[in-house]
């Protein structure tokens, strides 16, 4: 067997430019394969992790500003807007809510208010917060205090000063950054954090939109065995002003447009996969009749039509091995380099994992695998038919 | 009863919308050891005789007896154990493989072998080559090779798999007569030696001359010279 390998490699050697030519259609075949893969994967994880992070099992939002919640969370986008405080009241006291906290968020303007770069700033309640909390009880181990900030783990802030207990200026005010905040896997990661206490003071300043007694939005906790999306329902019906989204209908607009792209992905995999196929059947085909002679003599001394199979299924799979491998490092290279041009993936907050990408290269490679030996399949079987007597005969 | 008994052996080949008979009953009883020379004119059927007893082409008729057993009723896999551990063919035309050297080329059908020898066949190899008088070219191409010298490679690879019986099809064909003699000797040598059974197509009578039992094929009929 040892010694039919050696004579693959041999074979495969003969045509260089041809079997390059197969390993590298193999290869873009399998890159597309691990580009897609990692881009949809990892837009997928991030937003089922966002919002396993938040701690919310509702969130409230003025009335149209759905959209703009999820470029905040799961894209870090800097948005702003803004509902009136009562109505956290009146979904306080719907049927099945436990908890209600709300945050404010604002956005810094470079040139007008701060010494900062665009951000977002978000200002969170104290007294009733869940969700900041929790990110931030490993580094702080103690209430912010009026005038300090907490850094999100990604942010400007953060990445621009390299260290903590810096002033930094907020809307006129000047801050004492205290901290930052443990990595949650949400766009708030670039955000700068502070405690609605600052708020009047900020307004005052005149430097921000939002007026007094406005907040942003307000997370909810139900009861347990209350099914959230019921309380959405019923905030929906009874608050004009407010829309209502259950966790896990967070990123649903993203997730419906990267549906749409992950169909458009699957398309160009299929079409390559086809062509591929092709190009497989085309070169083993014409492989096939090269040595349609060669073939006629081993079988005439004594060769069995497996040993035939073999042969060149050894063939094929030295020359998918090698495409695969060679795919997988190259799109491996683009879904780090290429998705950078891609504004979602490069706003998203969590990247893939080594079990993940490891997932991705082994689908991938087998995929490769499986055109290169199905393409190559149909004319190895017509060889390994063929009668041993074809070689006498052709002189 | 002989190592290879044919039994009214018939081979016809379709031509268009007629039939061609290639072989018409052949009858021959060949005992182990023997040593046969065919001769006949050219296209009266001996390499469709010779193919019919390695087991390449069905009859039309009749039966093939190969130890008693009639080959046409073995399946694929049988037939193909058959041609690699039983006999040695020599092909009228050239039948090495070009990417391969003479010694590969001389191991190839070691590979095909159901069972694997365990060692000694590199050396064997490169003693049958020595042996057809090419000890200096062991590891050269076909295509570095002349056609005299390829013609020697594929006569030692029939040997390699130490076969009961040599189906030679003119395998001296292009050889100059001092060779052609060494060659003639070698198998007479092997035939000694060894006690492996040959049937050789020859257009050369000196050497037909030469062989124990003497057949001629006319028109697809087989009989004694
Ligand atoms: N595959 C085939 N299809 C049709 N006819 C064939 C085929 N092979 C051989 N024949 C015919 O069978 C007859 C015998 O051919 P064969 O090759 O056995 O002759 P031969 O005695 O070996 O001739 P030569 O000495 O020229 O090699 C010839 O008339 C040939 O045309
Ligand atoms: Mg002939």
């Amino acid at each position: 067997m040892t010694r039919l390998l050696s004579f693959s490699v041999k074979n495969i050697k003969r045509k260089p430019t041809r079997t390059a030519i197969l390993v590298f259609a193999i290869g873009l075949l399998v890159s597309a394969l691990v580009f897609s893969l990692s881009f949809v994967q990892r837009v997928n994880g991030s937003i089922r992790k966002a919002s396993e992070r938040l701690g919310a099992d509702l969130i409230v939002v003025p009335t149209g500003a759905r959209g703009a919640t999820e470029e905040i969370l799961l894209e870090n986008k800097t948005k702003s807007f803004y509902m009136d405080r009562s109505i956290m009241d009146r979904v306080a006291a719907i049927n099945g809510v436990a908890a209600v906290t709300e945050q404010v968020y604002l956005v810094t303007l470079a040139t007008l208010c701060c010494s900062v770069p665009e951000a977002m700033v978000v200002a969170y309640n104290q007294d009733t917060d869940f969700i900041v909390g929790p990110w931030l009880i490993e580094k702080l181990k103690r209430k912010l205090k009026k005038g300090e900030a907490v850094a999100g783990s990604e942010s400007s802030f953060n990445i621009r000063l390299g260290l903590v207990d810096v002033d930094s200026k907020l809307f006129g005010s000047m801050f004492k950054i205290v901290g930052t905040m443990d990595k949650t896997g949400t766009g708030l990661d670039n955000a700068v954090f502070i405690t609605t206490d600052n708020l009047n003071d900020i307004i005052k300043s005149g430097k921000v939109t939002v007026k007094p007694g406005q907040i942003s939005l307000v997370f909810v906790k139900v009861n347990p065995g209350v099914n959230p999306a019921t309380v959405a329902a019923e905030v929906e019906n009874t608050i004009i002003d407010a829309d209502a989204m259950a966790r896990k209908d967070i990123g649903k607009n993203i997730i419906a447009t990267l549906k749409d792209m992950s169909r458009i992905f699957t398309m160009t995999i299929i079409l390559a996969a086809i062509m591929s196929f092709f190009l497989v059947w085309a070169i083993f085909t014409a492989i096939a009749n090269e040595r349609a002679k060669e073939v006629g003599i081993m079988r005439s001394i004594g060769a069995k039509e497996s040993h035939i199979m073999n042969l060149y299924l050894a063939e094929v799979v030295v020359i998918g091995v090698l495409g695969s491998v060679l795919g997988i490092l190259f799109g491996s290279f683009l879904s780090v380099v290429l998705a950078k041009g891609f504004t979602i993936v490069k706003q998203l907050s969590t990247d893939l994992s080594m079990t993940e990408r490891s997932l991705i290269a082994l689908a991938s490679f087998v995929g490769g695998m499986l055109i290169c030996v199905l393409g190559a399949l149909g004319p190895i079987q017509r060889l390994k038919k063929l009668e041993p007597l074809t070689v006498i005969k052709a002189e | 009863m002989g190592q290879i008994v044919l039994t009214n052996v018939s081979k016809e080949y379709a031509v268009g919308s007629e039939s061609l008979a290639a072989v018409r009953g052949a009858s021959a009883d060949i005992a182990k050891g023997e040593f046969v020379s065919i001769v006949g004119h050219s296209g009266s059927g001996k390499t469709t005789l010779l193919s019919l007893i390695g087991g390449m082409v069905n009859p039309t008729q009749g039966n093939i007896l190969f130890n008693g057993e009639n080959i046409y009723t073995w399946t694929s896999d049988q037939l193909s154990e058959y041609r690699c551990e039983k006999i040695g063919f020599m092909f009228q035309s050239a039948s090495l493989l070009p990417i391969l050297t003479a010694k590969e080329n001389l191991l190839l059908p070691v590979a095909f072998r159901s069972v694997q020898p365990s060692n000694g066949m590199d050396a064997r190899a490169e003693e049958l080559l020595r042996a057809v008088g090419l000890g200096d070219k062991i590891n050269a191409y076909p295509a570095q090779l002349s056609g005299g010298q390829q013609r020697r490679v594929a006569i030692a690879r029939a040997f390699m798999n130490g076969p009961e019986l040599i189906l030679a099809d003119e395998p001296t064909g292009d050889l100059d007569e001092e060779t052609e003699a060494e060659m003639m000797d070698f198998f007479l040598r092997m035939n000694e030696q060894q006690g492996t059974t040959f049937m050789m197509v020859t257009h050369n009578t000196d050497l037909a001359a030469r062989a124990k039992t003497r057949l001629r094929m006319h028109q697809g009929v087989l009989a004694k010279a």
